[in-house]
C-alpha cells in the first residue's frame, strides 16, 4: 500500500510544479508570439499611416503608427501621376483573370482523367508533367523570350496569359481531389447513360468546387504579384503590370515620392487583403494538406 | 479448379473487352481513352510548348554562341567551360548560397519555433489572429514588400535605424554597404517566407498524438526531450518539406534584391538569377546565360530528386 502512495504523491507534486511551470511559459510563449506578429504586422502599418500623410511629412521621425490626419490626396496623385498606375491595374487583372479562367478550366480536367480515367500512357504523361515542377522558371524564360519574339508577342499580354492557362501545379491538387472521390458515384453515372463528358460536367466538377475555387485564388494572387516574366516580357509602361509600374514609380535607389508610392502600394496590396479576409480559412487548409499528406 | 470454373465464371465480355476484340466493352474503353487524351490535350500542348520545349532549347542554346541578331553558333561546352573563369558568376552564386543557408536556417527555425508556440493550448481567436498575421505577408507580392521594407531601410530617414540610434546603436547603411545589404535580403526572405513554413509546421504538429507526449512526461521526459524525441521524428516530413521549398525558392532569389539594393553595392547582393537576367537582356549572351541558367536547372533537379528519395526512405511517415 504504501508503496503505493509514495510514487503518485510525487506525482502530483511533479504535476503542480509542472503546471506552475507551464503558465510562465505559456505568457512567455504568448509575448513572443505577439511580438512576432507586430513584426508582421507593422510594415503595412506604416505604409498605410504614410499612405495617408503628406508627403512633406512622409519621413517624419519618430514615425507615427497610427494614421494621424486622413489625406487621401497621395491616392490621388498616385493615380494621375506620370506611370498611368490604373492602367497597369487594369493590365494585371486582365492577365490575372485570364490565367486564373485559364486554369480552372484545363487543370481539373486533366486531373480528373489522370485519376478516374484509363488511357494507355496515363501514368507516364502524368509523370512527365510533375516532372515540370523541377524546371525554374529561370532555365525557360530565354526560349520563351525568343518564342514570343518570333511571334510578335513581346510587349504583350499574351506572352504572360498562354504560358499561365496551363500548369501542372493544378492538375496535381486536382488529381489529388478527384483521386478521393468514390469511384461509385462515376460508375453510377455511366451506368445511367451520362457520358464522359457528362459525368465530369455535372457530377464531377461541381463536387470540386471547393478544389477549384483553392486553385482559381492562388493562381490569380500569383498572376497579379509576378514579377520576372513580366519585367522581360514586357517594356512599355502602357503594357506594365502593377508590380513592374510600382518598381518604377519607385524609382532608382527608393527616389520616388514615398508618401504616393505607399498609397499606389495600398491600393496593389487590395486584392491579397480581400483574399486574405474571404478565403484564408480554405487556403490554408488545402495549402498544408496539399504539403503534409501530398 | 478447372471444373468450378464455368459455374462462377463470369461472362467472357470483359475477357474479350482485353483481348481487343470489337465488342461494346472495347467501344466504350477506346472512348474513354479518347476523353482521357481529350481532357489532358490542353495541359500536354501547355507543358510541350511553354515547357519541354523551352526547356531542351535551352539545353541546345548553352552550347551555342548567340547574339539574337546573328544564327546561333555551335561552340560545344565552351560556355560551360568558360563559368569556371567567371568571377562574377563565383560572387553571384556565392551570395546565392548566403541567401540559400540563411533562408533554410533562419525561415525554418522561426517557423517551428512560433509553430511550436502556436500549437499550445491557446484561445482559439488568439490562436486565428496570430495565424493569419504571420501568414498575410505570404499573399502579399514580393516586390510590393520590398518596396515597403526598402523605405523602412533608408539609412537617414527610414524608422529602422531610428529606433536603432534611439536605443543608441549606430546607423546602419543598410542597402548600400556590403556588409549589410544582403543582411537586409535576408531579413526580408525570411520575414515573408516564415508563415507559409509555420503553416506546415502547425499542421504537420497537429498530427501529433497528444497522449503520447503525455506519456512521456507523465514517465518524466523534459520537455527538451518530448520535442526532440517525439515531436521532430513525427514532423520529419513537414521538416523536409519545408526544406525543400525554401532551398528551391532561395536559389531564385530576385525581385526583393531588384528592389532593395540592385544587386549592390558592385555585386555584394546580387543573385544568381538577376546576373544570367544580365548577361541574357543587357548584353544578349543567349547562349553563356542559357549555360548559367542550365546550371541552375540541374541543382535544383537534384535538390528535388533528393527530397523525393529521402521522403520514401529516411523520413518517418508512419
Amino acid at each position: 500500500m504504501s508503496n503505493a502512495v509514495l510514487p503518485s504523491r510525487t506525482v502530483q507534486g511533479q504535476d503542480v510544479r509542472r503546471r506552475r511551470r507551464a503558465g510562465v511559459g505559456k505568457s512567455i510563449s504568448v509575448g513572443l508570439l505577439v511580438l512576432g506578429a507586430i513584426g508582421m504586422v507593422a510594415p503595412f502599418l506604416w505604409m498605410f499611416t504614410t499612405s495617408l500623410r503628406d508627403a512633406s511629412h512622409a519621413y517624419d521621425l519618430p514615425p507615427q503608427w497610427l494614421p494621424t490626419e486622413w489625406d487621401w490626396g497621395n491616392y490621388a496623385g498616385a493615380v494621375s501621376g506620370p506611370v498611368p498606375i490604373l492602367r497597369n491595374m487594369f493590365n494585371s487583372a486582365v492577365i490575372a483573370i485570364a490565367v486564373s479562367v485559364g486554369m480552372i478550366i484545363t487543370a481539373p480536367m486533366a486531373g480528373y482523367a489522370f485519376a478516374k480515367l484509363q488511357f494507355p500512357g496515363r501514368n507516364s504523361i502524368f509523370v512527365g508533367l510533375l516532372s515540370s515542377l523541377m524546371v525554374p522558371a529561370q532555365v525557360t524564360i530565354i526560349p520563351l523570350f525568343l518564342l514570343m519574339r518570333t511571334f510578335g508577342l513581346l510587349d504583350n499580354p499574351l506572352s504572360l496569359i498562354l504560358p499561365g492557362i496551363t500548369g501542372a501545379l493544378g492538375v496535381f491538387l486536382l488529381r489529388q481531389f478527384f483521386l478521393g472521390l468514390p469511384q461509385e458515384i462515376i460508375d453510377a453515372a455511366r451506368m445511367d447513360g451520362a457520358t464522359a463528358w457528362q459525368t465530369y460536367r455535372l457530377i464531377a466538377l461541381p463536387l470540386a468546387k471547393n478544389a477549384v475555387s483553392t486553385l482559381g485564388v492562388i493562381t490569380f494572387l500569383g498572376s497579379w504579384n509576378a514579377y520576372f516574366a513580366p519585367s522581360i516580357f514586357l517594356n512599355s509602361t502602357d503594357t506594365a503590370t502593377l508590380p513592374l509600374a510600382l518598381v518604377l514609380m519607385l524609382g532608382p535607389y527608393g527616389a520616388g515620392n514615398v508618401a504616393q508610392v505607399m498609397a499606389a502600394t495600398t491600393i496593389a496590396i487590395a486584392p491579397a487583403l480581400i483574399v486574405f479576409l474571404v478565403a484564408q480559412r480554405w487556403i490554408i487548409a488545402s495549402l498544408t494538406q496539399s504539403a503534409v499528406k501530398g | 479448379m478447372t471444373m468450378t470454373a464455368p459455374k462462377t465464371a463470369v461472362p467472357p465480355a470483359p475477357a474479350s473487352g482485353r483481348g481487343g476484340r470489337p465488342g461494346p466493352q472495347s467501344t466504350a474503353r477506346r472512348r474513354e481513352a479518347l476523353t482521357g487524351y481529350l481532357f489532358t490535350a490542353p495541359t500536354v500542348i501547355g507543358f510541350l510548348v511553354f515547357v519541354l520545349g523551352p526547356l531542351i532549347a535551352a539545353l541546345y542554346l548553352s552550347l551555342t554562341k548567340y547574339n539574337i541578331l546573328t544564327a546561333p553558333k555551335f561552340i560545344g561546352l565552351d560556355n560551360y567551360i568558360r563559368m569556371f573563369r567567371d568571377e562574377r558568376l563565383a560572387t553571384t552564386y556565392g551570395n546565392t548560397l548566403v541567401y540559400v543557408t540563411a533562408a533554410v536556417v533562419l525561415i525554418n527555425g522561426f517557423a517551428l519555433l512560433f509553430a511550436v508556440l502556436i500549437n499550445q493550448r491557446l484561445p482559439r481567436a488568439l490562436t486565428y489572429v496570430f495565424r493569419s498575421a504571420y501568414f498575410f505577408p505570404y499573399l502579399v507580392a514580393l516586390v510590393y514588400v520590398s518596396i515597403i521594407w526598402q523605405a523602412l531601410f533608408q539609412k537617414d530617414t527610414g524608422i529602422l535605424n531610428y529606433y536603432l540610434t534611439a536605443m543608441g546603436g549606430e546607423r546602419i547603411d543598410w542597402l548600400n554597404s556590403s556588409e549589410f545589404s544582403k543582411v537586409s535580403v535576408i531579413i526580408v526572405d525570411t520575414w515573408r517566407n516564415v508563415g507559409f513554413a509555420m503553416l506546415i509546421f502547425v499542421a504537420a504538429l497537429q498530427e501529433v498524438p497528444k497522449d503520447m507526449m503525455e506519456a512521456a512526461r507523465m514517465d518524466g521526459a523534459s520537455e527538451w526531450q518530448v520535442f526532440h524525441r517525439i515531436i521532430l521524428p513525427m514532423i520529419s516530413q513537414a521538416t523536409f518539406f519545408n526544406i525543400t521549398i525554401t532551398i528551391i525558392g532561395a536559389f531564385q532569389i530576385y525581385e526583393s534584391i531588384i528592389v532593395l539594393t540592385r544587386g549592390g553595392p558592385g555585386d555584394a547582393s546580387r543573385s544568381v538569377v538577376m546576373y544570367i537576367a544580365e548577361v541574357a537582356f543587357n548584353k544578349f549572351d543567349m547562349g553563356y546565360a542559357s549555360a548559367i541558367a542550365v546550371t541552375l536547372f540541374l541543382i535544383i533537379m537534384l535538390v528535388t530528386m533528393v527530397q523525393f528519395r529521402l521522403r520514401k526512405s529516411w523520413v518517418n511517415n508512419e
